[in-house]
């Protein structure tokens, strides 16, 4: 236990991969949370086909676990023809599976907001996207923000999925390393402390965030 | 200043407007009384169409708002979202709960629509914020967060911002309801500050007192219909119907008109 | 390829096995975690050592992803001698993890229940264990419920991912069949809609057990 000589040697490489979970994770994050406030502002405010497509979207998301997704991916992007990178392939897939549950924060965000709101602001003569934009997105979105970074980081820890199919980052990388020493345990918990350094400073941001929510803005 | 003709409207079953009509003139204030559930506040609602309504016309400053009638087949339509909205800036209203937004600041509460609605340039539009400001009694107060306010102070710049917009008519919904008494004066002074510049107003109120001080006309109102309407001295005091004399019995006895 | 008969006929059977060991890992899991995770709730919410070490566990649970964990248990504790099967290392990670959330859930609850209902209590002369027990914990439970259905379904999915430590439930049986067959979308299109079918009783049931716990809202 006292031998973390293979981990020190090693923390360099861990600390790539680690790098290249950011850069994945970072990728999907930005594309899932414009999606997610698009499908938000689609289910507030269209009609209910619109919603019943979402509803099915948001079904699909929600029961079926995103590795398998993830390996459905893999395995058929080859036979479709389409050329996409192996990396763009799982960012597009874990954005599309995240957008739905950021879909869902932002959504209950909007429809927190008091009736009382919306109605200062179209009696003052606003018109719905200026409302939108200046009275309803800024408060729904910072009531939203603390469960977002949750999501966030979720999905930095999702990211880990993409080594069970074979793309490098940090899980991928500690697999290689640990095949190498067999010194699994050190290494992992490497890889572990790192996971946590990254997530655990966005989750205190969060909660952050949501002391500040609840100081009312 | 306000037509309101033959208004019904009904939530699911209940009738809570009936063949609503009254209309208001040019420096009028119109205080509305009567009891919970009388339709008074879904009346103004209507008005600047917060509430939808199934039949009646409601005109303000000779435009009609909400619905017009086809010239052609004489049908209502329904006025496009851009048109109500430009309506409503010719329509000031406060609300029972303020509804300030509370991510702004005082003054920017206060210059946003009449910066990102009517395009006034900004600088002009904080001048005017504070003449507003000043003239109800929170010049300090501009860099202040709603949330570090009072009631009183709230629903203050609440009317500041109604005002802002420069409406032909201010609707005031309950607005001291909610307040804590002492809070009630600041609010009523600026009301009848604005009252005697010459505002056109409708109130709705549970204020006695006030109503019989500020109003040039009162209307009760009660089970979705205008009872009675008349000068204050007259209804308050020799009213002809026997609904509002009980209403104005019970309020007496508890509040000492 | 797709929608081959003879196929689905013989994938079906290979799959239903899956589901029977995704259904054991997570009822048991999630049977474990009820206890689990109100023992470290408990613990947390106490002074001293014991409160800071519970929050500390739940810290590295949800900061560090389900595939290390089990990584570092299926691999780890073989290398220092005490090797645990695959299932066996699975449902070990997935109680850690899930024990973390679980007791957040916990913690939730009691604290939502409005300080007024204490006060009221202590007002009406009630003793502490009548206290909690007629007044706060029906209500503690009602607001859990939800959260709770939430979470259990979060673990049936998560069991896919003890594919990786070569566990035969869905995902893996999924895996051996792909790369056995040519047939990539019926072999998907059935773990699919498994899980859906595993996802959507688990919601139903969680539906059912608040209609009929909750009656305290």
């Amino acid at each position: 236990m006292k031998e973390f000589g293979p981990l020190i040697h090693s923390f360099w490489y861990l600390l790539r991969g680690a790098g290249m979970t950011v850069l994945m994770a970072t990728s999907a994050v930005v594309p899932a949370t414009i999606l997610g406030i698009l499908l938000a502002l689609l289910q507030v405010f269209r009609g209910h086909l619109v919603q019943s497509i979402i509803l099915g979207y948001l079904f699909l998301v929600r029961g079926i676990p995103l590795l398998v997704l993830l390996t459905f991916v893999y395995y058929l992007m080859p036979l479709t023809g389409v050329d996409l990178p192996p990396f763009w392939g799982v960012v597009l897939v874990i954005s599309l599976y995240y957008a739905a549950f950021i879909s869902e924060v932002f959504r209950a965000g909007i429809l927190s907001l008091p009736q009382a709101q919306w109605d200062a602001a179209r009696s003052l003569g606003m018109t719905r996207g200026l409302l939108l934009q200046i009275v309803v997105l800024p408060q729904a979105l910072r009531l939203a923000a603390p469960p977002y970074v949750s999501l966030c980081v979720s999905l930095i820890k999702a990211t880990s999925l993409v080594s069970i199919v074979g793309l490098w980052e940090l899980t991928m990388a500690s697999r290689e390393v640990v095949e190498r020493t067999l010194a699994p345990f050190q290494i992992f918990i490497g890889a572990a402390a790192i996971y946590f350094a990254i997530c655990y400073t966005l989750a205190l941001y969060g909660r952050h965030l949501e002391r500040r929510v609840l100081l009312g803005h | 200043m306000l037509d309101i003709v033959g208004l019904h409207k009904r939530f699911g079953a209940v009738e809570v407007l009936r063949n609503v009509s009254f209309a208001v003139s040019p420096g009028e204030v119109v205080v509305v009384i009567g009891p919970s559930g009388s339709g008074k506040t879904t009346l103004l609602r209507c008005i600047n169409l917060l509430e939808e309504y199934e039949r009646g016309t409601i005109t303000v400053d000779g435009e009609p708002i909400g619905y017009r009638i086809d010239g052609n087949s004489g049908r209502r339509v329904r006025m496009s979202e851009r048109e109500i909205a430009r309506a409503r800036e010719r329509i000031g209203m406060v609300f029972q709960s303020f509804n300030l937004f509370p991510h702004m600041n005082v003054l920017q509460n206060i210059v946003a629509a009449p910066v990102r609605v009517k395009r006034i340039e900004r600088r002009q539009a904080e001048t005017r914020a504070c003449e507003l400001l000043a003239m109800v009694g929170l010049s300090d107060k501009a860099a202040e967060y709603p949330i570090r306010l009072s009631g009183g102070q709230q629903q203050r710049v609440a009317i500041a911002r109604a005002l802002a917009m420069d409406p032909k008519i201010m609707l005031f919904d309950e607005v001291t309801s909610a307040l804590d008494p002492e809070l009630v004066g600041e609010v009523l002074a600026a009301m009848q500050r604005l009252a005697s510049d010459g505002m056109t107003m409708v109130v709705v109120t549970h204020e006695m007192s006030f109503a019989r001080d500020i109003a040039d006309r009162i209307v009760f109102m009660d089970g979705g219909v205008v009872v009675e309407a008349g000068r204050p001295d007259q209804l308050l005091f020799a009213p002809q119907t026997e609904r509002v004399r009980a209403f104005l019995k019970r309020y007496n006895d508890r509040y000492r008109i | 390829m797709p929608f081959d008969p003879h196929f689905i006929a013989r994938l079906i059977p290979a799959l239903l096995e899956g589901a029977e060991v995704t259904v054991e890992l997570a009822t048991l899991t999630m049977a474990i975690c009820l206890v689990w995770g109100l023992l470290v709730a408990l613990a947390q919410g106490m002074r001293g050592p014991l409160g800071w070490i519970a929050g500390s566990y739940i810290q590295l649970v949800r900061n560090t992803p389900l595939l290390i964990q089990l990584y570092l248990v299926y691999f780890g504790f073989s290398m220092a001698g005490f090797g645990l099967s695959g299932f066996a290392s699975g449902l070990l990670a997935l109680c850690a993890q899930n024990g973390g959330y679980v007791a957040e859930i916990y913690r939730g609850g009691l604290q939502s229940v409005s300080i007024r209902q204490f006060e009221a209590g202590r007002a009406l002369g009630m003793g502490r264990w009548t206290l909690y027990s007629t007044v706060i914990l029906p209500q503690v439970v009602a607001r859990v419920i939800p959260p709770l259905t939430n979470q259990s379904i979060a673990i049936i999915k998560d069991t896919s991912q003890v594919a990786a430590i070569a566990v035969m439930e869905i995902m893996k049986i999924s895996e051996v069949w792909v790369e056995t067959s040519a047939n990539t979308y019926d072999v998907f299109l059935g773990a699919a809609l498994i899980y859906l079918a595993l996802t959507s009783i688990a919601g139903l049931v969680g539906k059912l057990a608040e209609r009929r716990l909750a009656f305290a809202q």
